[in-house]
C-alpha cells in the first residue's frame, strides 16, 4: 500500500525532472499534443460528415435530371410521374433557375462562373416529393425507366456518397494517429530515459536502502502519464477553440448545413483524447522503463 | 543473523569467484573481512546485498533465506542492512539532512519520526552542525559520516560496511572506525570489508582473509597477514 504522502513525494520528483529536461518536457508534450490535434480534427470532420449524410437520408425528395425535351414532352413527362404512386409533388427547375441557384451558392466568390452563363452547362430538371423517405428508393426505380429521364439523384445515393468518405476520413485519421502516436510514444520514451540517465545515482542509492521496486518507477510513471495528459490537454484546447471558430463563421456561409452542436461532442472528445494521452504517456515510460530501468 | 552454507559464485565469463565459502557471523559481532583484490570480497557484498545470486549454496541474512526471496522481498532484505560504501553514495544536490532521510522516505515513515530520528543519529555520527549543508561542503571523513548516519537511520541489525575508510587518511580513518565500533556496541552486528591493515592488526576483532574464492583464515583477535 502506498501511503499519501509518498504519493506526494513521486509527484514531486517527477515535477522536477519535468522542470529539469524542459526541452525535451516541450519537445514529448509538443508531439503528444500534434498527434492528438490530428486524430481530433479527423473525428470532427467525420462526426459532421456523418450527421449531414443522416440529414440528407431523411429528406424525402428526389430530383430527376432531364434529356433534351420539348415542352410538350415535359409536360407529359410530368403528368405521368404525378401519377406514380407515393408522389405528392413535382417542381419544375429550368436551366436558368438552377444557374440563378448555383450564384446564389456560391455568393461572393462567383467569379469563377464568368464566362459560364452563355452555355449554361446545368440541366432541366424535376424535384419530386414523395410521401415518405422510404418510398424515395421505390419511385427513383421507376422514374430511371421514364424515357426522357437521364439521370435520378436522392438523398440515398448522396449519403451513400457521403458515408463513403466519412469512411474514408475516419480510416486517414486513424492511420495518421497511430503513426504519430507511436512517434509521441517514441519522444516520451526518450524523455524518461534520459530522466532515468540523470537520476541514476539516486536511483542506485534507493536500491541499497530497500526501496521497493514500484517505488523507484511511480516517479517515471507518473513523468510519462503527465507528458501524455497535458498533450492532451493542449490538443483539446485548440481543438475545442478552433471548432467554435469553424462553427461560428460556418453558421453565416451554409446555414442550410450547420456543424454539429459544440457541446456534448467538444466533451467527449477531450474525454477520449485525454484518455488517449495517459496511455501514450504510461505507455511511454513503460517501455522506457522495461529497457532502461533494470529493477 | 548471517550463514553463509558452501557458497559458490561463478560467472559465465572468468574464474570462480566464490569457492564454497562457508561463514557464520552471530548477532553482535564485529568482523574483518581482509584479501587481496580478486579474492572474492566484492562478491561476497554483493551476495550479502542480494544484488546477485549464488550459483550454489545457501544464504541466510537476518531469517531471510536468499534462495527462497521472491523479487518483491529483496527491498525488505535490504532494509534490515545498512551499507556504507568506500565512495559514500550521496546525493551532492541534497543536504546532510535529505541525504540521511532519504533512506526513511524510500521506506515510508511518517515525515515527523523521520526529523527527530535523522537529528538523533546526526547528532551520534557529530554532523548536527552540517546539517544544512551540501555534501560537496564536507571533508570526506565527514561525507563518510552522513553515509554511516543514511545506512544506521533506520536501525538495521546488520551494517555492511565495503571499504569505508578506502578514500580517508589514516587519522580520519579512525575516526570512521571509531564509529562503527560505538554502532557495533548497541547491538548492531558489523561486517567490515577492508584493506586497512593498521585498523584490523590494532583492533584484534575476528577477521575472515578470503584468497582465490575461498576463505583461507577466520580467526578471533586475528590481525591482517596471518
Amino acid at each position: 500500500m502506498v501511503k499519501l504522502r509518498t504519493w506526494g513525494y513521486f509527484a514531486d520528483s517527477a515535477g522536477k525532472s519535468m522542470l529539469r529536461n524542459s526541452w525535451m518536457t516541450l519537445a514529448s508534450i509538443g508531439t503528444v499534443a500534434v498527434s492528438l490535434l490530428v486524430l481530433g480534427v479527423f473525428l470532427l470532420v467525420a462526426v459532421n460528415v456523418n450527421t449531414i449524410a443522416a440529414q440528407v437520408e431523411s429528406q424525402v425528395e428526389l430530383t430527376a435530371y432531364l434529356g433534351k425535351l420539348s415542352v410538350t414532352e415535359r409536360q407529359a413527362l410530368e403528368t405521368e410521374i404525378k401519377a406514380l404512386p407515393g408522389v405528392t409533388g413535382i417542381t419544375f427547375v429550368s436551366k436558368d433557375q438552377a444557374w440563378e441557384r448555383l450564384l446564389g451558392w456560391y455568393g461572393n466568390d462567383r467569379a469563377f462562373l464568368a464566362g459560364w452563363e452563355e452555355e449554361n452547362p446545368l440541366r432541366e430538371s424535376f424535384e419530386i416529393r414523395t410521401d415518405s423517405s422510404h418510398r424515395v428508393a421505390e419511385v427513383a426505380n421507376e422514374l430511371t425507366g421514364l424515357s426522357g429521364v437521364e439521370e435520378v439523384l436522392y438523398g440515398r445515393e448522396i449519403v451513400d456518397k457521403l458515408l463513403a468518405i466519412t469512411r474514408m476520413i475516419r480510416l486517414v485519421g486513424i492511420v495518421l494517429m497511430c503513426g504519430l502516436a507511436l512517434a509521441a510514444m517514441f519522444i516520451i520514451a526518450n524523455t524518461i530515459r534520459i530522466t532515468v540517465f540523470a537520476r541514476r545515482r539516486e536511483i542506485g542509492i534507493m536500491r541499497f536502502v530497500g526501496a521497493t521496486d514500484w517505488f523507484i518507477r511511480w516517479p517515471f510513471v507518473m513523468e510519462g502519464l503527465a507528458l501524455g495528459v497535458v498533450g492532451a490537454l493542449v490538443s483539446a484546447s485548440v481543438l475545442a477553440w478552433g471548432y467554435y471558430l469553424a462553427v461560428r463563421s460556418l453558421v453565416r456561409v451554409m446555414p442550410f448545413w450547420p456543424l454539429v452542436s459544440p457541446w456534448p461532442l467538444l466533451q467527449h472528445l477531450a474525454l477520449l483524447l485525454l484518455a488517449l494521452g495517459a496511455v501514450i504517456g504510461i505507455g511511454g515510460s513503460t517501455v522506457s522503463l522495461r529497457r532502461y530501468l533494470d529493477v | 543473523m548471517l550463514e553463509l552454507r558452501n557458497v559458490t559464485k561463478m560467472y559465465p565469463s572468468g574464474p570462480v569467484a566464490l569457492k564454497e565459502v562457508s561463514i557464520t557471523v552471530t548477532e553482535g559481532e564485529f568482523v574483518f573481512v581482509v584479501g587481496p583484490s580478486g579474492a572474492g570480497k566484492t562478491t561476497l557484498t554483493k551476495l550479502l546485498m542480494c544484488e546477485e545470486r549464488p550459483t550454489s549454496g545457501s544464504i541466510i541474512i537476518n531469517n531471510f533465506d536468499v534462495n527462497k526471496l521472491r523479487p518483491k522481498e529483496v527491498p525488505l532484505l535490504r532494509r534490515s542492512m545498512g551499507v556504507v560504501f568506500q565512495d559514500f553514495r550521496l546525493m551532492p544536490t541534497w543536504t546532510v539532512e535529505e541525504n540521511v532521510a532519504f533512506a526513511m522516505v524510500v521506506v515510508e515513515v511518517a515525515p515527523r519520526h523521520i526529523r527527530r530520528r535523522v537529528a538523533e543519529v546526526l547528532s551520534l555520527v557529530g554532523l548536527t552542525n552540517k546539517r544544512n549543508q551540501l555534501p560537496g561542503q564536507l571533508s570526506g571523513g565527514e561525507q563518510q559520516r552522513v553515509a554511516l548516519a543514511r545506512a544506521i537511520v533506520n536501525q538495521p541489525s546488520l551494517v555492511l560496511a565495503d571499504e569505508p575508510t578506502g578514500n580517508l587518511d589514516p587519522e580520519t580513518s579512525w575516526g570512521i572506525v571509531k564509529l562503527l565500533l560505538d554502532i557495533n556496541a548497541t547491538g548492531t552486528t558489523m561486517l567490515m570489508v577492508t584493506h586497512a591493515n593498521q585498523i584490523v592488526d590494532s583492533l584484534r576483532k575476528r577477521v575472515i582473509a578470503l584468497d582465490a574464492g575461498r576463505v583461507a583464515r577466520d580467526e578471533e583477535g586475528g590481525v591482517y597477514h596471518g
